[in-house]
This record gives structure tokens, sequence and C-alpha cells, in this order.
């Protein structure tokens, strides 16, 4: 044989932040679609009772025509985008006065409420249909267990990142499948106005979500959110680094809770801990090459010690820094009481992962579980289709390095993909399969 | 039929592609992104085949031509699109190879562009298996289990997954012989993939055929075999070709 040790190839580590990013999100959609096939194959597919804001201006039946069904949808979404809106503008207004604070505990009450209260609500669904036997207390216990580490998995930086990561995906399926149970016209509709106002906040100079982005980079902060970061990718190549990883990174960071500066200056070394189970918020000191202010990319960091440069982070992953937040939540209760779900948008995170805000999560879950209420084959077509557009997404992230909304590629490919699949290509691909003609 | 007959059908169809899949491509990040993409390849171009067939349809059962006309299309539209593929993947391999020397990283090896168009191959089998056998399964679950008329000794959906698991073999090793075959400009390659396919389509319509041709079951298999060994042995070939060549530096 020739070599003993072959190098190490390029496609042997390109692409594994994508990777990263596309397993939770995957995962998310796999759970929701197995909740969507479990636990509705036993009620009709009418419309149920099933009272929330998004319901507020029309409550479908199906024996209503195309057009009125199709104005009640609109009607629906729009109102549901106009709440959205200006729970955004509350949302940018308390952190314009820095109530960073209470926007934190905010958003741990929010994050107790789902996996308390719909978390609960699934897991009676799951008792009554599978006839658990289980009784009230213990259920009780474990309920308000399972929420309260949830919370402090959301809440606070330094749990393992496993747990974090995994009470988000839990969060996304909730939230994904009480979504699901709205009314089928009403959820395509409102998919798509939704993906237009990610859109429109994110890039219209007008729109909260970069008015929040622009504040958040001009103080330095994080804004306090509901956002999956991937777990940072660790460069296994190096061997004489003892330890110290470079990392390029957006902006300076300054560890929170403390106001202290961690502003480095351009030349100096940036020290990261491998530590993998550090988190967001953990202790990182970061620096960059260009102040915030400036609102400069670079795109390199040369490695002063070794005249290195850095690894394909420096190529694939350009600096980003996005975040859009909105608040998507609704109860069940009849009140039309918002819950203010805090989430961003792709981005960047410190350490360089990509994060991922947990709206798209929710959002891209709800269209795989609505194609799933259909057929299979939708489901396959529009996973592919999200897939797609978050790759997509990706890429003109890495290319344009500006804030970018996650939702409207993958919505429009995915309702596309849902509705060429259903009326063109289930009939074709059913008729040759029955038939056993294949190709 | 019952849900561990589904399992058991699911796997027939897709259990040597997960093999594949957990041992080779999922240590590779970049491979599985390749398996994503050429799956979304594939049915598109599926997309495009039922927008421009859903005129003609529903097709009646009983006459066989219009199946053939389907198929041929098909097929030829399906290796239109390989020869599409192939340019892609060589801008792409461009593309790698400028970064890899910006990083100082080696070039792509060979190995390296045969698990490119292994990925490629398998995202084109696992589509089919999936839109042709498992959709099937999935609404199919309860007590019974249907049977066709004109192969009434094995259930519908045995068959329908012997047949899907042999398409995906034939798509897998296609792409690495086509790709192998565009690389080297050896002719004998470049015509035997697309022949395959098609010979392989056309087999499948001898299941119009009533009286259990029971043996033509399993002739997609053997061009999925057929393909097998036209890839070990062109692919060891090269191997040896190119260990030979680093030996003699």
């Amino acid at each position: 044989m020739a070599q003993n040790r072959r190098p190490k190839s390029v496609i042997d580590s390109l692409g594994e932040e994508i990777v990263r990013i596309v397993t939770p999100v995957s995962i998310c959609m796999f759970m929701v679609v197995v909740l969507v096939s479990i636990l509705n194959t036993g009620s009709s597919s009418s419309a149920s009772s099933f009272n929330s804001i998004a319901t507020i201006a029309y409550n479908e039946t199906t024996s209503d025509s195309f057009w009125e069904k199709f104005k009640g949808a609109l009607f629906n979404s729009l109102i549901f985008v106009a709440a959205i809106t200006l729970a955004t503008f509350v949302l940018v207004l308390l952190f314009y006065l820095r109530c960073t604070y209470f926007l934190k505990l905010y958003m741990g009450f929010s994050s107790f409420l789902v996996l308390g209260f719909m978390g609960g609500e699934i897991a009676l669904f799951f008792i009554g249909d599978f006839n658990i036997p289980i009784d009230s207390i213990t259920f009780f216990v474990i309920l308000f267990n399972f929420a309260s580490v949830g919370v402090l998995a959301v809440f606070m930086s330094k749990m393992a990142i496993f747990v974090t990561q995994g009470y988000l995906v839990v969060i996304g399926v909730l939230v994904a499948y009480w979504f699901t149970l709205l009314p089928e016209w009403t959820t395509w509709v409102l998919l798509v106005a939704l993906a237009l106002y990610d859109l429109a906040a994110v890039l219209l100079p007008v729109g909260p979500l970069k008015i929040l982005v622009e504040l958040a980079i001009s103080r330095d902060e994080d804004i306090p959110a509901l956002v999956y970061e991937a777990r940072p990718v660790t460069n296994h190549d190096s061997e004489s680094r003892n330890g110290v990883v470079r990392r390029r990174v957006w902006r300076e960071r300054s560890s929170v809770g403390n106001g202290s500066d961690d502003n480095l200056n351009s030349g100096t070394n940036s020290n990261l801990s491998l530590d993998s189970d550090s988190v967001v918020d953990s202790n990182l000191t970061c620096g960059t090459v260009n102040s915030i202010g400036s609102d400069h990319n670079d795109r390199i960091l040369i490695g002063a010690e070794q005249g290195q440069v850095l690894e394909r982070e420096a190529e694939l992953s350009a600096p980003l820094i996005d975040h859009r937040t909105s608040d998507q939540l609704h109860r069940q209760e009849n009140s039309a009481s918002r819950e203010n779900l805090l989430l961003e948008g792709i981005g960047l995170g410190s350490t360089g992962a990509i994060k991922l805000g947990l709206g798209d999560f929710i959002f891209y879950s709800v269209l795989v579980g609505r194609a799933a209420m259909y057929d299979f084959m939708t489901v396959y077509a529009c996973y592919l289709a999200i897939i797609a557009g978050l790759g997509v997404t990706l890429m003109l992230l890495a290319f344009y390095q500006k804030a970018l909304p996650a939702l409207p590629v993958s919505i429009a490919l995915g309702v596309l993909f849902y509705f060429l699949t259903r009326l063109l290509l289930e009939v074709f691909v059913v008729q040759c399969s029955l038939n056993l003609v294949m190709f | 039929m019952t849900v561990a007959a589904g399992i058991g059908y699911a796997l027939l169809a897709l259990g040597p592609s997960l093999s594949l899949f957990i041992s080779v491509i999922s240590k590779k990040p970049f491979l599985i992104l390749t398996v994503l993409s050429s799956t979304l390849l594939w049915l598109m171009s599926l997309i495009v085949l039922a927008g421009v067939w859903r005129a003609f349809l529903p097709l009646k059962s009983n006459t066989w031509w219009p199946f053939a006309i389907l198929i041929l299309t098909s097929v030829s539209f399906q290796e239109g699109l390989r020869i599409l593929f192939w340019k892609v993947y060589k801008r792409l391999e461009d593309m790698l190879d400028a970064f890899a020397d910006r990083l100082a990283k080696p070039r792509l090896f060979l190995t390296d562009k045969m698990l490119i168009a292994l990925a490629g191959g398998l995202g084109h089998g696992v589509a089919h298996a999936v839109f042709f056998c498992i959709s099937l399964l999935t609404p199919a679950f309860g007590p019974a289990t249907f049977f066709v008329d004109k192969c009434s000794q094995l259930p519908f959906f045995l068959v329908s997954a012997i047949i899907a698991l042999a398409f995906v073999t034939i798509h897998t090793f296609s792409m690495v012989i086509a790709f192998s075959g565009y690389a080297e400009g050896n002719k004998v390659d470049q015509y035997f993939v697309p022949a395959v396919h098609l010979v392989a389509g056309m087999v499948t319509l001898v299941n119009f055929a009533s009286g259990g041709l029971r043996g033509w079951h399993s002739s997609p298999l053997f061009h999925g075999n057929l393909n097998l060994v036209a890839l070990w042995e062109n692919g060891y070939e090269k191997i040896i070709r190119n260990q030979t060549v680093i030996h003699s530096r």
C-alpha cells in the first residue's frame, strides 16, 4: 500500500456547519410529522373548535365555498400578522428602553407556558388515545419538572449544550403542532403572509426587526431571544495549538451580565477554550478585527502566530449578524392574550456557529405537518424543498453578509412543491407504481 | 398490511442504501448535502415529467404501449439530466480544487470523486424508492394486504419493494459509472448507463402480462447486479492504476 495515513481531503469537513443546522431542523419536522400522524388518525379532518387569535375573524367549515374560505383565511392572516407586528414594535420599544431583564424573564415565562401547558395538553392526548395508566399527581410532578428544566435550559446559559438544543427543538415541536390544528386554508395563507412579513420586517428600513438588529449591534448586546445555535465546529486538524482555536466573529462581545468590556483591538490573538460544553453566553472573549461601529466586515482572520489562514470558515461562513425577533405564539385559551416568544432569524453566533431562530423551526414544521395531513408524498417533497430553501438562504447569507430572513425562500419553495406534488406528481406516480411500471 | 410488514418492505427497498448512508456518507457532511441535492434534483425531474404527462393521465391499465412511451420519455429525460449533473459536478470540482489550494490542502482524490458520484447516485436511488415504493406503503396500513391479479403469488408491496431495490442499485451505481465514463471519455461506459436504465425500465412493462411471469420480476435486480459488477471492475481498475502511478513517482 502506498501511504499509511492519507491526509485529510477537503471534503472531509466541508459543509459541517450546514449539516449541524439541517439535522435539528429535520428532527423537528420529523417529530411534528409523527405527532400529526399519530394524534390525528382518530379525529376527523374538519376544523376543530380551536379558538385562537388566528381564527378570530373566520372559522372555516368545510361547507363554505372557495372564495369564502379564501377571504376568511386572508382576514385571519392579516389580523395575525398585524398582531405580530404590533408585538414586535412593543419588543423593540422595550429593548430600546433597556428592559432586557424583563425580556429575559418573559422569555422564560413563555417557555414555561409552552412546555407546561402545550406539552401537557399533547401528553393528555397521548394518554387518552393510548390508555396509558398514569395518575394525575405523577403526571403533574413529571410535567412540572420537565417544564422547569426547560426554562432553566433556555434561560441560563451554563447548561449542557445538548440539553439546551433538545429543549429548543421540543419547544419548536410543541408550538408547531398547535399551529397545525388551525384550519387548512388559514394555515397556508398564514404561512405565506408570515413569509412576506418576515421579508418586509428584516429588509425594509422601517421594519421592526431591522431596527432591533441595528440597536443590538450599536449597543453590542445580545437580543434576549430563543435562538437555536448549532454546536460550534472545532478544528480537529490543528496540532500544536494548545487548545487555542481561532474563530472569526462578527462583533466584539461583552459577556452577559456584567458590563465589562472585552473588546480587543485588531491584531491581538483571540483565545477560545475548546470546551465543547460552552454555549452562547458563556465566558468567551473574542476579538474582531474592526469595531462594530464602523459596521465593517472582515472575512479572514490571519493567525498571527503561525501565519496560517483560517480554516474553511474563512470562505464559507462569512461574518454575519442578523437577529430578527418576532413573536409567534398563541395559547389555546379563548382570550386574545398574546405571548411574546422572542425569536431570531438566521445569523452567526459569537463562536462562529450558525444560529437559526426558533420561529423558523416552527413554521417549517407547520408546513410539513400540514403536508402530512394530506399524504406522505407531499411530506417528502416539502421536506426536500424546505431544506433546499434553507441551503439557499445560508448561501445568500454567506454572500450578502447582512441580516437575512430565513422564512421566505423555504416557505415559497415548500408551498410551491406542495401544490405541484398534490396536483401533478401524485397522479403520475400512483399511476405508474400501481401498475408496477417504474423507471 | 401490518406495521411490522410495512417496516419490512421499507427496509427491503431501502436497507442497502441505509447501510451505505450510515457507513460511508454520514461521515462526511459534504456527501450528505450531495445526497440531499441530488434527491431534490430527481424530484424536480419527476415533477416536470408529471407536468408534461398530466394531460394524458389516467392511462388505461390494460394497454401497455402508452406506458412504453412514458418510460421512454422519462428515461431519456433523466439521462439528459445526468449529463447536466455532470457539467455541474465539473464546475463544483474546479471550485473545490481551488478552495483546497487556498487552504493548502490536497486536491480531490480519486476516491473523493467517486464518493461524490456515489452520493449523487444514492440520492437518485433513495428518491426513486421513496416516491415509487414507500409512499404507497403508508396509506395502506391496516389488517389486510393487497394482491394484484396479474401476479397473485406475491403480495403487491413485496413486488414493488423488490423492484424498488433493484432500481436503487441501478441508480446508485450508474452515477459512478457514468461519471467515470465522462471523465475518461470512455464511450462504453457512457452508453452502458442509459442502456441499462432503459432496458430495466422496459422490463417492468412485463408486469402487464398476466399469468405471473415471476422470473421477470427479478430481472431489474439482474440489471442492478450488472451495474454493480461493472462498477467493481471499473473502480478497481482505476484504483489500481492510480496506485501504480503513485508508486512510480
